[in-house]
């Protein structure tokens, strides 16, 4: 089993790396026991869930077993926390209430897709990824994080942005779903368990940008101090 | 194939022109924050420059103004009343020769009290503005001051001084310490209803601090200002010394009374010759 991971690693380093790399954050935060803060409990979570379930693709990859599934399944989980910790940050509950909207509508399209896509739910072996939830996702995702940066420079509340450990996470998101923006419609034709649509070297450019993500997360988590968080 | 390569080039470049834009609103969003903030900051500090200055001429218009007054109370009113008394003088001479014994009284009478309106117009010019200080400097002044406080209530007032000779510091500085020197010893004796006031003047390299301690009744100096009760003496006080960056603290010692320390930095005079001391004295025209 281990042979088989290290083979994977070797074989694909751009993809394992982001698996390990999640720990990092999450050592991050239990260490400065930034949990207390409720936005960082909801990412400690949300980093805790992505490296288990990184952790599980990893070994049905490593194994050439399909891991779709679990993929599809962590789609609408993940916008749910991510978002969740926006709805901490935007200081309008009109906006608030917006974004708890968008949780039953999205949790309710992806599982449309899931059975859209995957007719026969029965058939693992060739069950496909999602069509449409992960470019939804990524709009989603992109037009809350454009609304907080709006809201920050419209309130002008906080002095030094580098020492503000949100603005960080906030930045890790940027990148990692504007990566993930165009590539994600053609995952599902690239990911079918027989036919691969080779799309070659831009599969990795959203692994490569989730281990930037984890980076800047990690950064952001560094920043925190209980006080700050206090006011 | 051709049109899956040309599919996998447009993917390529969009994905990179989204993470540019990524990059961008990032980039943008710190540099927009950081101007903003700069500039706040900026528009914070002219105001508070501008607060300053208007708190500078209104205490300089006040100090003026009594200028104005003391120099008119002593060039029209001096003057008028010593005319009177020159015509009271002659006029007595002709009442004594007339031999009227209930005239001349009142004359006598009317005599004495010019003599006594005269003393009192120059003790309220001098009052009005304190010559002393601008010949002599703080200690003379502050002297003469507790001088004439002690001649007229039973009080006694200390003075000390850590140094013999006090270095003449700006005009401006001097005369704020002066007046709060006033104000401390006056509302000692209007409120604190104390028989003994300390005034201690300390200077060293940096700051110099005046510190009047008085043994009355003692208050607090945060329930004051909470309770509107704060007149213009403590107000006052502040805003002085806001002006030449200076500090003031209330305390109360144990044994009873109120102690306040004002610490101003110093500021020695310039080598030029300190202005008029009348600057406002009017041209006498002569018809
Ligand atoms: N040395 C002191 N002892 C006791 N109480 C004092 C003393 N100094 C000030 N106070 C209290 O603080 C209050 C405010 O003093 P402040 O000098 O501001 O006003 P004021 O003396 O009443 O009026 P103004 O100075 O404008 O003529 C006074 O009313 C008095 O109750
Ligand atoms: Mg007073």
């Amino acid at each position: 089993m281990l042979e088989n991971y290290c083979s994977y690693i070797i074989r694909q380093p751009v993809i394992s790396a982001p698996v390990f790399l999640n720990l990092l954050p999450i050592l991050l935060i239990w260490r400065k026991r930034a949990y207390n803060d409720k936005m960082f409990f909801i990412l400690f979570v949300y980093l805790i869930l992505k490296f288990g379930v990184d952790l599980v693709m990893f070994d049905l990859a490593s194994q050439r077993k399909n891991s779709v599934l679990y993929y599809n399944l962590n789609i609408p989980v993940r916008y749910v926390l991510t978002s969740w910790m926006f709805y901490y940050k935007l200081d309008y509950n009109a906006q608030r209430k917006w974004l708890m909207l968008s949780w039953i509508l999205f949790v309710a399209f992806s599982a449309w897709d899931i059975i859209h896509t995957n007719p026969s739910m029965g058939d693992l072996y060739n069950h496909k990824m999602v069509l449409y939830s992960t470019t939804l996702e990524s709009l989603l995702m992109l037009f809350w994080i454009m609304l907080y940066f709006y809201n920050t420079m419209r309130a002008l509340k906080i002095p030094n942005l580098l020492t503000y450990p949100f603005f960080w996470i906030c930045s890790g998101f940027l990148l990692y779903y504007s990566s993930l923006l165009f590539i994600a419609p053609v995952l599902h034709y690239a990911s079918k368990w027989d036919q691969w649509m080779d799309i070659g070297s831009l599969d990795y450019i959203p692994y490569a940008f989730e281990t930037v993500s984890l980076l800047l997360f990690s950064i952001g988590i560094a920043q925190y101090t209980g006080s700050s968080y206090a006011k | 194939m051709q049109s899956n390569e040309e599919l996998k080039l447009g993917l390529l470049i969009a994905s990179i022109a989204m993470l540019m834009m990524a990059f961008f609103v990032i980039m943008f969003v710190m540099y927009y924050q950081k101007k903003r903030f700069e500039e706040e900051k900026r528009i914070s500090d002219i105001e508070k420059n501008y607060n300053r200055m208007l708190l500078d001429t209104a205490l300089n218009s006040e100090e003026t103004e009594r200028r104005r007054i003391a120099q008119d109370l002593h060039d029209d009113i001096g003057t008028m009343l010593s005319l009177t008394k020159l015509s009271l003088n002659q006029l007595s001479k002709l009442v004594a020769n007339s031999g009227d014994e209930k005239e001349e009284s009142i004359m006598k009478k009317s005599q004495s009290l010019v003599e006594e309106t005269i003393l009192h117009v120059r003790r309220i010019t001098r009052d009005l503005v304190p010559t002393t200080l601008e010949r002599f400097g703080l200690m003379e002044a502050i002297e003469e001051f507790i001088h004439k406080l002690e001649e007229d209530n039973n009080l006694v007032i200390a003075f000390q001084s850590n140094t013999e000779e006090f270095p003449r510091q700006g005009q401006k500085l001097e005369l704020t310490l002066y007046r709060i020197m006033q104000e401390l010893v006056n509302n000692a004796i209007k409120h604190a209803s104390c028989t003994k006031i300390d005034i201690v003047l300390e200077i060293d390299e940096e700051m110099i601090g005046l510190r009047v301690t008085d043994n009355g009744v003692g208050f607090d100096p945060e329930k004051i200002k909470e309770s509107n009760l704060a007149g213009l003496g403590l107000l006052g006080i502040e805003s002085r010394l806001a002006i030449v960056n200076g500090t003031v603290q209330y305390e109360q010692p144990a044994k009873g009374g109120s102690s306040a320390i004002a610490r101003i930095p110093v500021n020695p005079a310039s080598g030029n010759k300190p202005e008029p001391l009348h600057p406002f004295r009017r041209e006498r025209v002569n018809i």
